[in-house]
């Protein structure tokens, strides 16, 4: 059980998505990664497509206009 | 869905909750200010106030449902996912029969067809692929820059900067894009060409097998 933290922080709307894609890639069944992002764009898709894929989702804003989105890597 | 599971993964990872600040009161402050300007403005022209009100609610059900045109081209490719491809589709039936009675009820009364009819042609692809760099860029499209722009997203700040700039050149150059391209293409009102209910049909039955292909395209990929 390993934990990633991704930092999208600035990143434009499509590239968090594609960066957590990526990570979610190498990761093991059962790691968790945490993306970190500032784009209210990202908040719709990342878990749009993490959930389509069958993860665990969670999503939290930290502070104003500052989200971390949980995905837990299912299969 | 396995909110258990989802508990538990959430106790591994460290939170930084921060308090957030109460933003109600700012909310009905503006909610206020919005009516009040509102009222201004009926006074000085009926249009103005009409669209400042149509204004303020696009924005609103833009940033609320993060309704994005850009991602509902791109999400079928990058995601698989194609909510946002249905809702425009659906968007577009909907205008689509809103402005066939507008224009059906002008043309009735002898008047021309409103709105814009436009000629298709090359002019269109290219100002698409411009228009796609220029959103991968600067990170949205016109709509989700402006809302995003609303929201308090300095980045965007910078962009709706260029976009400015943007259209003002792309303004400056009409003429000559006009003059190569977009005098000399086709430009047709269907329903003046096949008539009134076939066009209706046509185009509603080319978006209704756009939404069927959309629908499936997105159930497809979840396996």
């Amino acid at each position: 059980m390993a934990e990633y933290r991704l930092d999208c922080m600035g990143e434009a709307c499509p590239v968090p998505l594609i960066k957590t894609q990526k990570k979610m890639a190498d990761m093991k069944v059962g790691d968790v990664v945490v993306v970190e992002i500032d784009h209210s764009c990202a908040m719709k898709n990342v878990p749009e497509w993490a959930r389509k894929e069958g993860h665990n989702v969670d999503i939290e804003e930290t502070s104003e206009g500052e989200w971390e989105i949980y995905i837990e890597k299912t299969k | 869905m396995s909110v258990q599971a989802s508990v538990s993964s959430e106790t591994a990872v460290k939170r930084s909750p921060k308090k957030k600040k109460n933003q109600l009161p700012i909310a009905i402050g503006l909610l206020i200010v919005v009516i009040v300007l509102a009222v201004i403005f009926s006074q000085i022209s009926k249009g103005l106030a009409i669209a400042w009100i149509f204004g303020i609610g696009f924005g609103v059900v833009l940033q609320k449902s993060r309704f994005c045109f850009t991602a509902a081209f791109r999400d079928p490719v990058l995601t698989g996912g194609t909510s946002l491809s249905k809702a425009v589709l659906l968007t577009l039936a909907i205008a689509l029969v809103g402005f066939g009675v507008i224009q059906y009820i002008a043309v009735q009364a002898g008047k021309g067809v409103p709105g814009g009819v436009n000629p298709a042609g090359w002019h269109v692809a290219i100002g698409a692929l411009m228009f796609g760099i220029g959103a991968v860029i600067s990170g949205g499209c016109a709509s989700g820059t402006l809302m995003r722009v609303g929201e308090g997203f300095m980045m965007q700040w910078l962009s709706l900067f260029f976009f400015v700039i943007g259209s003002l050149w792309g303004a400056r150059d009409f003429g000559w894009w006009n003059k190569l391209l977009i005098s000399s293409s086709p430009k047709a009102h269907l329903p003046s060409v096949m008539g009134w209910s076939l066009a209706f049909a046509l185009q509603l039955a080319v978006l209704g097998g756009l939404y069927l292909l959309a629908d499936w395209w997105g159930k497809r990929k979840t396996r």
